[in-house]
């Protein structure tokens, strides 16, 4: 028992070489950093004037409070974005290694495949939901948006609560991508269909009522509508404790689902000898 | 050894662990590398083919040192290691500098340093000199040499004859996925049979074999072998000796043809013969 703790513990370990290594990589790409940032403040500026167009009373309340657009908008380019900039970096992850010969070389090491798939993400799995606090917190000052202070600490764990859904559904696509290799433009179009039905830039009300219950099952949707409740109308623990018992079984089987995915992927790649293709 | 596509890369790759062998089974230091794949992994230090095995945009250093991390040892642990290897395989100087401006030189030294970042009992090198001048494959054998004098089983792949004289202790050639030989370089160069030569003949009289002259000497040759042309000039001559016959009679029975034997080199060493014999390859 104590050997498999200790081996347990030197696989966790090596998720501190896998952050170094990226951290390292990602900061001699400093123009795509700015860039980055800039894409998302771009789109921010962009609402802002759409925001003056839409007519607060058509917007659904939260917890009871009327809010503007820009408000309404931000949360969900956050939470979408979260969604969207960690799948894809997800896929990229394996892709790249495969692209720069390196997976091999990490593939031929002592080091699980779960610990490999998720080292390849940990630097995009920090980076990611502190990149979606930053933005929240500059769009709140920028255009004099005041989130709930009392909604801070629920939703930060409510987006906790969404990232195994987001790395679950990122192996699945890492998986499809090392078996299919251009696998990309189904992802594309899956991250569309989630994104376009998780009410980050209007409200579900607005999509026919089979449609609407559709969409109120979408993970991203139950994470967006949950983080408003509580940035917007200051929901409580209450109500961060019913969206997380919808949210973390949804997140657990996306999680089992792509481990399992993933290992198969690689299994196969190393029955057919051709991890190292791209 | 073997040809282009003998299975080379494909045993290695299975020895690793990259890829999942169709039926049998594979031991490496006593261990099943289907079964303890991880500590097969332990125990093994592996040298790439490929050039591009590096994070091209950190350094030399950074990328031993996650390698080293990996394998289970701590940061301090894992710099001390990457350090002492990159002085190892003299790149102390450029540990600092990305390996993306490596040179392909630098890039397999880089390699190697890798591969014994563990101090593994087991080397495995698939085709560590590829693409090196002669110097800097010299660099890389004389250093695997030391490596092996300490006791670590040294696996080697290459195509390269000339390198395995006095380097190798024990050959395999592959060809087609199948064993055609095994043993040592000696005997590998025993299994040298139909063998060519280059002679440079001139008559007695001291000019060049003229019409009658060399088909006298051609019918000399006759029970041993084959004499022609070599279209080089009207001196050199092409000798294939047949499988039983001996060079030296052969030699002899020119002479006895009025035929003087100025030179004679053999066209390809014994090693070069004895690989086209185990090997489809003909070129």
């Amino acid at each position: 028992m104590s050997r498999r703790r200790s081996a347990s513990f030197a696989e966790v370990s090596k998720l501190g070489a896998f952050l170094r290594r990226d951290v390292l990589v990602r900061l001699s790409y400093r123009t795509a950093i700015l860039s980055d940032w800039f894409s998302l403040f771009a789109q921010a500026f962009v609402f802002s004037f759409v925001s003056k167009l839409v007519d607060p009373s058509r917007l659904p309340a939260a917890q009871g409070d009327r809010t503007t657009y820009i408000a309404y908008v931000a949360v969900g380019i956050a939470v979408s974005g979260f969604m969207a900039v960690g799948l894809a970096r997800l896929v990229q992850a394996v892709r790249q290694e495969q692209f720069m010969g390196t997976l091999e070389s990490v593939m031929v090491t002592p080091t699980m495949a779960s610990t490999i798939l998720l080292g390849s993400v940990i630097y995009d799995m920090i980076y990611v939901p502190i990149r979606t606090v930053i933005f929240l917190v500059i769009v709140s000052i920028w255009f004099n948006v005041s989130f709930a202070a009392s909604g801070y600490l629920p939703a930060l764990i409510l987006l906790a609560a969404f990232i195994p859904f987001v790395w679950g559904i990122g192996s699945i696509a890492s998986a499809s991508v090392l078996t299919f290799r251009r696998g990309t433009g189904v992802i594309g179009f899956a991250t569309f269909a989630l994104t376009f039905t998780s009410g980050a830039y209007f409200p579900l009300s607005l999509f026919p009522g089979w449609v609407e219950t559709l969409a109120s099952l979408n993970p991203i949707a139950v994470a967006i509508t949950g983080m408003r409740e509580q940035l917007i109308g200051g929901g409580g623990w209450g109500d961060a404790a019913g969206v997380l018992l919808k949210l973390a079984p949804m997140s657990a089987i996306s999680l089992l689902l792509g481990l399992y995915a993933f290992r198969l992927a690689m299994r196969r790649e190393r029955r057919l000898g051709t991890l190292g293709l791209y | 050894m073997g040809p282009n596509g003998a299975g080379k890369t494909t045993f290695l790759r299975i020895l690793t662990g990259l890829l999942l062998p169709d039926s049998g089974s594979v031991h490496v230091a006593g261990l099943d590398v289907a079964a303890e794949p991880m500590a097969v992994r332990r125990t093994i230090g592996f040298f790439p083919s490929g050039d591009r095995t590096f994070y091209q945009r950190i350094s030399g250093l950074e990328n031993l040192t996650f390698f080293a991390r990996l394998n289970g040892v701590s940061r301090s642990d894992a710099i001390r290691r990457a350090e002492r290897r990159l002085a190892d395989v003299g790149l102390a100087d450029a540990a600092r500098q990305r390996v993306g401006l490596y040179s392909h030189g630098m890039q397999k030294r880089l390699s190697m340093a890798r591969a014994l970042l563990m101090d593994p009992p087991v080397l495995v090198m698939d085709e560590a000199t590829d693409g090196l001048d002669p110097e800097g494959a010299r660099r890389v054998q004389d250093l695997i040499s030391g490596v092996a004098a300490t006791g670590t089983a040294v696996v080697w792949t290459t195509q390269r004859l000339d390198e395995i004289r006095g380097f190798a202790d024990a050959v395999t050639v592959l060809d087609q996925g199948r064993t055609t030989f095994q043993g040592t370089v000696e005997d590998m160069m025993l299994k040298s049979t139909a063998r060519g030569y280059l002679l440079r003949l001139r008559a007695a009289s001291g000019g060049e074999l003229d019409g009658a002259a060399l088909e006298q000497a051609a019918a000399a040759i006759g029970g041993h072998g084959t004499l022609a042309r070599a279209g080089i000039d009207r001196e050199h001559y092409r000798l294939e000796l047949n499988h039983d016959a001996v060079l030296g009679e052969a030699l002899s029975a020119l002479a006895g043809a009025g035929a003087v034997v100025l030179d004679c080199a053999q066209r390809r060493s014994e090693l070069e013969e004895s690989f086209l014999r185990l090997t489809t390859a003909r070129t």
